[in-house]
């Protein structure tokens, strides 16, 4: 335990040391272009640190315990750090692909270069294969040791920054409809791919539509065997899910329900506080004892990640109840703040789901809800998958 | 697995199998041979020595059978005698109850000039207790007294499997009085932890029950399971019991401990209790017509899981305890 507190101890020095006082208002309506320099710049500052891959193994630039992790995103939370929201596809969901799936030399060529600030996106969903990912047409043929792609991916996050892109073509039209994928390390500069950002309900443009024209990937970039990529999807990132989740969950914890507590503790124009109301007192009890709930489900998706203790609804479990959960905290947050609180316009950029700009906040969370198997497909897992309960019929 | 690991289990699959086969009640006598009335007993007074970790191991069993047995009023009895300083009378007692004594244990009397006074309604256990320890006010210093001269009369409730009373004690004689060191709200997050551990138990055997039940129920040509309206619900009554246990654990592992347990027990009384009302309740829904029955029992476990939510405080009582530090 005492070497839990001297670790806590030296991330909260490192903290008031490191996290730069006015970001919140320096990254509040910021251009596209600062905000992706300024989390280049937060990356380097967490990596050199050793605070950006704490959940990779040790030879490859992590191995924190979780006990330890749990202590870093505490005291980035407390003391209100900016989050990696474009690093996050490339040290997660590429990251842990590779580990699990990637040969030798995919994970020597990108696992450092994630470390020195590779962005990476995710391109599965399509326009026509959002929940039933597994229909997707994007195409990929086999020309010699090359795979010549053509298609459309949809509600790529980051992809106007992204160096690499984690894709998943059809490389067999014939066969069923999973077991005709194949999933792919696919460089962003390669010439046929255009990104087109989407505006989002909150205003932001973060995720894009991504076309691809005959755009050619070398055979080497192919992670697991040919047709195998929808069973390298599911194994790598159904757990990744809950991995990215212990983060998040200590962020609702020591920042968002903190300004919650915060918000409520306000006086207003006719001098009464929220607080002092026993409904709100009661509503706020609720929420903190469900963030509890969450922050231990967490840790033990990790932990049982770790040791293969894993269910295989635990990480939707977790998923499901955090998205659920930010989107009521954050519906409660613009409730409290009233009328005051749609006079703001824009949220800081780099901050966490909840930043305090509720309003905002609230129609962000369906960022949560829907994608990453939205909360319908989570309760189908859960009780397919985590209950045992019969699929529903094919149809036709 | 650790060598803890395995004693919990095997702790849990023995109580299992017994409350299997005992039926709606167990008789004391199992309970005692099973061990349990002295579980927290000290190993030297011929108890097991054990925690309150494996004493909620076997209340949220209880709480999964929804078995009627004098269990929880014998747990809060015992937890007022182990937060005492040994001494020759309380150890004389903690061997007899380890050798299979039933007790109970009442608060909110006072203790004035030798004599014991007061009321306490809804006491789990006492009727029929062996002796019924008394937490009572001396000038200021709370005091666990025994008296024999206590009036227990039985106070029937919806729910048929707790067994509650109302505890009378007007000038009575006292037997024993031992001084409590420590705060006596503790004992009250051991009960509020003791009824959360059950509601767990509610909560599981509803959803496993009604998981099984929506698994082999057609309607349509095929199971009611492969619907999403009630595969969804079922996901998350998982989702609920899934949070529950965490909670519950967690202040489990706090009283056990002897820090400060009341917010973990106010948390995980609230959420538990909460969620197995809701949980039994969607567990009736999902079982349609024969759920509502007498017959299928259901409603056993949704009127245990309302009673449990009102015992030792309710939600709201607990959620302030929360909001007390904002």
């Amino acid at each position: 335990v005492s070497e839990l507190d001297d670790f806590r101890e030296r991330v909260r020095q490192w903290c008031a040391d490191h996290v730069p006082p006015d970001w919140r208002t320096a990254q509040t309506g910021v251009s596209d272009a600062e905000f992706a320099a300024f989390q280049k710049a937060w990356f380097a500052e967490l990596h050199a640190a050793g605070f950006a891959v704490p959940h990779w193994p040790r030879e490859w630039g992590g191995g924190m315990s979780v006990g330890e992790q749990i202590v870093l995103y505490q005291e980035l939370a407390a003391a209100d750090a900016p989050r990696l929201v474009l690093a996050f596809v490339g040290i997660h969901h590429a990251a842990s692909t590779l580990l699990v799936a990637g040969t030798d030399e995919q994970r020597q060529r990108h696992l450092p270069a994630i470390l020195d600030g590779e962005l990476w996106v995710q391109g599965f969903s399509e326009p026509e294969a959002g929940s039933d990912l597994a229909s997707l047409r994007t195409t990929a043929h086999r020309d010699g040791d090359t795979f010549i792609v053509n298609g459309q991916k949809l509600w790529a996050s980051g992809g106007a920054h992204a160096d690499w892109c984690l894709l998943l073509a059809r490389t067999d039209p014939d066969a069923p409809k999973r077991k005709g994928i194949s999933y792919f390390l696919m460089d962003m500069t390669t010439p046929g791919i255009d990104v087109r950002p989407i505006r989002n309900a909150v205003g932001d443009s973060h995720f894009c539509e991504v076309f691809l024209n005959y755009v050619a990937i070398p055979a080497a970039n192919l992670v697991g065997a040919e047709n195998a990529g929808w069973q390298v999807a599911q194994e790598t990132l159904g757990a990744e899910r809950g991995m990215t989740m212990l983060e998040l969950a200590e962020r609702l914890g020591n920042a968002g329900f903190r300004w919650l507590v915060d918000e409520c503790a306000r006086s207003r124009s006719d001098g009464m506080r929220p607080l002092d109301d026993g409904v709100v007192r009661d509503r706020l009890a609720q929420f903190e004892i469900e963030v509890t709930g969450l922050r231990g489900l967490c840790r033990k998706v990790v932990e049982g990640h770790q040791t293969g203790g894993l269910g295989p609804a635990d990480a939707s479990v977790v998923k499901l109840f955090y998205s659920e959960l930010l989107q009521r905290l954050t519906d409660f947050g613009t409730e409290i703040a009233g009328l005051p609180g749609h006079t703001v316009l824009a949220k800081p950029m780099s901050s966490g789901w909840e930043s305090g700009a509720w309003a905002l906040d609230f129609i962000g969370s369906w960022e949560w809800t829907i994608p990453g198997g939205a909360s319908e497909i989570q309760r189908t897992i859960i009780g397919e998958r985590g209950l045992g309960l019969p699929r529903e019929p094919a149809s036709a | 697995m650790s060598e803890m690991a395995e004693f919990h289990d095997e702790l849990r699959a023995v109580a299992r199998d017994l409350l299997d086969k005992a039926g709606d009640e167990v008789e004391w006598r199992q309970v005692a041979d099973a061990g349990w009335s002295g579980l927290e007993v000290p190993e030297e007074l011929g108890g097991a020595g054990a925690t309150f970790v494996e004493t909620a191991i076997v209340l949220e069993e209880l709480g999964r059978a929804a078995a009627r047995s004098r269990y929880l009023g014998h747990v809060l009895a015992v937890g007022a005698l182990t937060a005492l300083s040994p001494n020759d009378s309380r150890d004389a007692l903690l061997e007899c109850i380890a050798a299979g004594t039933p007790v109970a244990f009442a608060s909110g009397f006072t203790l004035r000039n030798g004599v014991v006074s007061g009321r306490a309604e809804f006491v789990p256990d006492a009727e029929g207790a062996d002796t019924i320890l008394l937490l009572a006010d001396d000038d200021g210093t709370p005091t666990v007294v025994s008296s024999p001269e206590v009036v227990v009369v039985v106070q029937p409730v919806l729910d048929e499997s707790r067994n509650l009373a109302i505890v009378t004690a007007d000038g009575a004689a006292v037997s024993e009085a031992w001084p409590l060191p420590g705060d006596p709200s503790a004992l009250h997050d051991r009960a509020a932890a003791a009824v959360a551990c059950d509601s767990l138990g509610v909560a599981e055997a509803m959803l496993s029950a009604t998981v099984d039940y929506v698994k082999v129920r057609q309607q349509f040509g095929r199971p009611i399971g492969s619907f999403q309206a009630v595969k969804h619900a079922c996901a998350d009554m998982l989702v609920q019991t899934s949070v529950a246990r965490h909670l519950v654990n967690a202040a489990v592992a706090r009283v056990a401990e002897g820090s400060d347990a009341t917010i973990a027990v106010a948390m995980a009384k609230s959420y538990a209790c909460g969620a197995a009302v809701e949980v039994a309740g969607k567990a009736m829904q999902l079982h349609g017509g024969i759920g509502y029955t007498w017959e299928s029992g259901v409603h056993a476990y949704l009127k245990r899981a309302m009673l449990n939510r009102a015992l030792f405080g309710s939600p709201a009582a607990h959620r302030q305890r929360v909001a007390a530090r904002y």
